[in-house]
């Protein structure tokens, strides 16, 4: 058996590949599964009742409040993925085209560096910068164009989306520069040749071939979006919560895990779908190339 | 040319709140707001005489150390699979063990919490988050070997093989020192993300708390803020240490195997 | 000849694709041994199975009569140049040359750096030692890996399409590099190639490969001048290739050629025996040549008119129609002087001779 399996190039691969594989497997697979059967459970304080039963489940269909913060949460994080990949677009456009190559990585380096620095001290810093004696409203106030600090800008909705589109930028930048460092560049001069202006060009051959990278930038931002808890935590006040919030709090403080873990799987489960539709959407883009 | 105006707006974007930390750090006032009122350093001060941070700090180096060793080796394995072999399903394979660079970390964390505590009834400990937190760096790891195990040529292990070396000796005398390059900076981008990592430590940690969990904790008191500010400098200074340190050794070990640079991390 | 590596009934298999089929060799000791043939044809997978990084899937492959069978590449007695040359980009030029004599503990320092010295020196790279490999010139990199193989005096060199990656003119070069090599060193030489001139100007013998099978295995003038069949003709040189009927395949052999009428040729002419009936003939464009004005011949003639006219500088390539033959002859004439290039459509007279013909199946 052994002799079998390092005899073939498929065996030694799989030999090669088998511990991370085999990690995966037991730290992500099982205790998906688990959090899976947890959600047909019911737990009263610190016994948990293993009768199968759909009562989680019926539970968030039926509570207003469940259904509001899902929506509330798809609709954020729908919100940070557009704002940030349209943000990023542009500079990943402009890393790639009009950064001289050995100059890229210095920029991507550059890019990356925030995204790698304390997660809770940033988000926190956001609320510095936007609360009532914040940066935004201090510099304001000295300008002369307001009287009062501008109250809208914290604890709410805008201010949970500016937050996250700043933390996963890097994270929509990326993918996108890695798609358009791929496009021939002979392919541009190919469209000009034939006519095209520039502009034109971008809409006809560098937008369509850079549509993986948008996909995958989409998907990269969309779906972690909506596990973050920290954000809407310190920055969503009370109309600012989100599903995950929701998630830790009955798993944390309500002791009602089996709860906890059927929000977690409709909330995962809703995220897919929505991935899913949209990867099936953007199909015609990503057939044939890799 | 407005394009370039546009990315540099986009840095400073990116920049502004950690460029506001040392401000308020050296800040002589309670109040993390404006204007400023003088500079100190007692808050730095404060963190040399704080025992319940030294113990978080020490948990968090525990974990990230333990993070970066471990997922590196899942990494090494899984990138030189990747780049080196044909196998069955590979791609399904490689795309679930990537899969936790997508998934949401709280999934990560409850998943992992229900199997602790609730199925295998152990006890959380450092070593639950070392678990969890190899799992989420595996693939950060893997995206930076991936790099150094493509550009390297297959018939170089052959030929070292072929000059009469083992299996073993020729992956160590020829791949390793090639790919080390890659294995200092996917260590030192894993020990960096565990160090920062908050949402499942604070799930998974047990009595004593890592470093993000206990800067949790201070957030809710207004008096600790500059402390979080002082401490924060300090992290970002070392964060923007340590993955200058992973760049450069990047570059290096792309310049020795004489490939052209093409991108950064990932 | 000694043979110094044999293989029999040797067969490789990748899940269904079959990719070397019963190949019966014998490579003898000294011998400039070459593999040639289309890409895909097996060749590279064979040069693997003698150096050990492919196993067999059955039959026999022994080197100095050994049973090679499990006998993994680094304890072989081969070395190999690979066809990206894999010189270790870490490592400086001697540490390359050096490299396969880690093990030698019967050596002192002072003993591996003579060795390396004269390794570098065979190949003319004499003070190359201490450059970084990485910075080396295509035509470097190849002495580099020569020098690295043959330090270890294998009793075998690979050499897996060694002159691929390197321009017109250095490829020339090395090939003459090569042949003054292999007669220095005096061992094997299996030498993997697509390119059918570099396989005739350097080996003693040559195996052509299509398939997963040898289709001829000569030396480089009879697999020119007497190819087995029409798959190696066409795949060696150029060759005009016309329907025959062969009414007797005695001595002497008689054939009615389309458009070019009946002749006799010797049994020698025919590599594969035929039977009567339908076959091809083969002749070669410089067997064949263009009557001028003026000149005289005792040789056959037949009227063509010029389809198409290719000048080449030396010489110029001329395809002719003739009555009666399916295909323009293909007619490679030395511009020499005093001798004009004919325009297309003149008329003009082909001279050819039974002598230079070769009947295939």
């Amino acid at each position: 058996m052994w002799r079998r399996l390092t005899a073939t190039e498929g065996g030694q691969g799989l030999l090669m590949v088998s511990p991370p594989l085999i990690y995966a497997l037991a730290l992500l697979a099982v205790p998906l599964g688990a959090i899976l059967l947890f959600s047909f459970w019911t737990q009263d304080f610190m016994a948990v009742d293993t009768t199968f039963t759909l009562n989680n489940y019926r539970e968030i269909a039926e509570k207003p409040i469940y259904g509001a913060l899902l929506q509330r949460s798809l609709f954020v994080a729908g919100c940070v993925t557009i704002v940030t990949v349209i943000v990023a677009f542009p500079v990943a456009y402009f890393v790639s085209f009009h950064v001289r190559p050995e100059r890229k990585s210095l920029w991507l380096f550059l890019i990356t560096i925030p995204f790698w620095t304390s997660y809770l001290i940033r988000v926190f810093l956001w609320k510095v910068i936007l609360g009532y004696n914040g940066v935004i409203n201090t510099g304001l106030i000295n300008l002369g164009l307001i009287e009062e600090p501008l109250t809208f800008i914290l604890y709410n909705v805008n201010a949970v989306i500016i937050t996250l589109a700043h933390a996963f930028a890097p994270f929509a930048i990326l993918p996108i520069f890695v798609a358009l460092e791929k496009i021939d560049r002979s392919l541009l001069e190919a469209s000009q040749d034939l006519g095209e202006s520039k502009f034109m060009t971008f809409l006809r051959v560098t937008l369509p071939l850079s549509m993986p990278g948008v996909v995958a930038a989409v998907l990269i931002v969309f779906i972690p979006t909506i596990g973050d808890y920290v954000t809407p935590e310190l920055m969503g006040g009370a109309g600012g919560k989100l599903i995950a919030n929701m998630i830790q709090t009955q798993f944390l403080a309500l002791n009602n895990a089996p709860l906890g873990a059927a929000l977690a799987i409709v909330a995962m489960l809703s995220v897919s779908a929505i991935s899913l539709v949209f990867v099936l959407l953007n199909r015609r883009w990503l057939k044939g190339r890799s | 040319m407005s394009l370039r105006v546009y990315a540099i707006a986009y840095l400073i974007f990116l920049y502004a709140p950690i460029a506001l930390l040392p401000i308020f750090a050296f800040n002589d006032a309670t109040i993390i707001a404006f204007p400023l009122s003088g500079g100190t350093t007692k808050w730095f001060g404060e963190l040399m005489t704080n025992r319940a941070l030294h113990t978080a700090v020490g948990n968090s180096l525990f974990i990230a150390v333990m993070t970066s060793i471990l997922s590196t080796l899942l990494g090494v394995c899984a990138a030189r699979a990747g780049a080196m072999y044909r196998f069955p399903m590979k791609a399904g394979i490689m795309g679930f063990i990537m899969l936790p660079l997508v998934l949401p970390e709280i999934i990560v964390a409850v998943s992992l919490l229900v199997v602790v505590v609730q199925i295998l009834d152990l006890g959380l400990s450092n070593w639950t988050i070392i678990a969890a937190h190899v799992l989420i760096c595996t693939p950060f790891s893997i995206a930076i070997l991936n790099g150094a195990f493509q550009n390297l040529d297959p018939s170089m292990e052959e030929a070292a093989m072929d000059l009469g070396e083992s299996r073993f000796s020729a992956f160590r005398l020829v791949t390793l020192p090639l790919v080390m390059p890659g294995i200092i900076a996917s260590m030192l981008i894993a020990f960096t993300i565990s160090l920062d990592e908050f949402i499942i430590a604070f799930f998974l940690s047990g009595s004593s708390p890592t470093m993000p969990v206990y800067i949790w904790g201070l957030l809710r008191f207004p008096q600790s803020l500059p402390v979080v500010m002082a401490l924060g400098t300090i992290l970002v200074a070392l964060s923007i240490l340590l993955l200058t340190i992973a760049e450069i050794l990047r570059r290096r070990g792309m310049a020795r195997v004489g490939v052209k640079d093409k991108g950064g991390f990932l | 000849m000694t043979p110094l590596i044999t293989l029999k009934g040797v067969n490789k298999h990748y899940g269904d694709y079959h990719a070397l089929r019963d190949i019966d060799l014998e490579i003898g000791e000294g011998e400039f041994f070459s593999l040639l043939g289309p890409s895909g044809c097996g060749k590279t997978t064979l040069l693997r199975t003698i150096a050990g990084f492919e196993s067999v899937s059955n039959g026999l492959v022994t080197i100095g009569g050994k049973d090679m069978a499990g006998v993994p590449a680094n304890l072989r007695p081969t070395n190999m140049v690979f066809q990206s040359y894999a010189i270790f980009p870490h490592l400086s030029v001697a540490e390359n040359v050096a490299f396969g004599l880690r093990k030698r503990s019967d050596l002192d320092t002072k003993a591996k750096q003579t060795l390396v010295e004269d390794a570098l020196d065979m190949v003319g790279l004499d003070g190359y030692g201490k450059r970084a490999a990485h910075a080396l010139s295509g035509g470097q990199r190849q002495r580099v890996a020569l020098a690295r193989a043959l330090i270890l005096k294998p009793k075998v060199l690979l050499l897996d399409e060694p002159l691929s990656a390197l321009d017109k003119k250095m490829r020339e070069q090395m090939q003459v590099e090569l042949m003054r090599l292999q007669r220095h060193v005096g061992i094997t030489f299996i030498l993997v190639t697509h390119d059918q001139e570099e396989a005739l100007v350097m080996s003693d013998r040559i195996a052509v490969m299509f398939e997963g099978r040898i289709g001829q295995l000569a030396d480089a003038e009879t697999l020119y001048r007497r190819p087995r069949n029409r798959q190696v003709a066409d795949f060696i040189g150029k060759m005009n290739f016309l329907d025959v009927v062969v009414r007797s395949s005695n001595d002497p052999v008689d054939l009615e050629i389309s458009g070019l009428g009946r002749v006799t040729i010797s049994p020698d002419q025919v590599p594969e025996p035929v039977t009567i009936g339908k076959a091809i003939v083969g002749i070669r464009p410089e067997t064949l040549s263009l009557l001028f004005d003026g000149e005289t011949t005792d040789l056959r003639l037949i009227d063509g008119v010029v389809d198409e006219v290719v000048y080449y500088g030396d010489m110029t390539y001329y395809d002719v129609r003739v009555q009666g033959v399916e295909k323009p002859l293909n007619i490679a004439m030395k511009n020499v002087i005093g001798r004009p290039v004919l325009d297309v459509g003149a008329a003009t007279r082909v001279v050819w001779d039974e002598r230079s013909l070769v009947l295939l199946n």
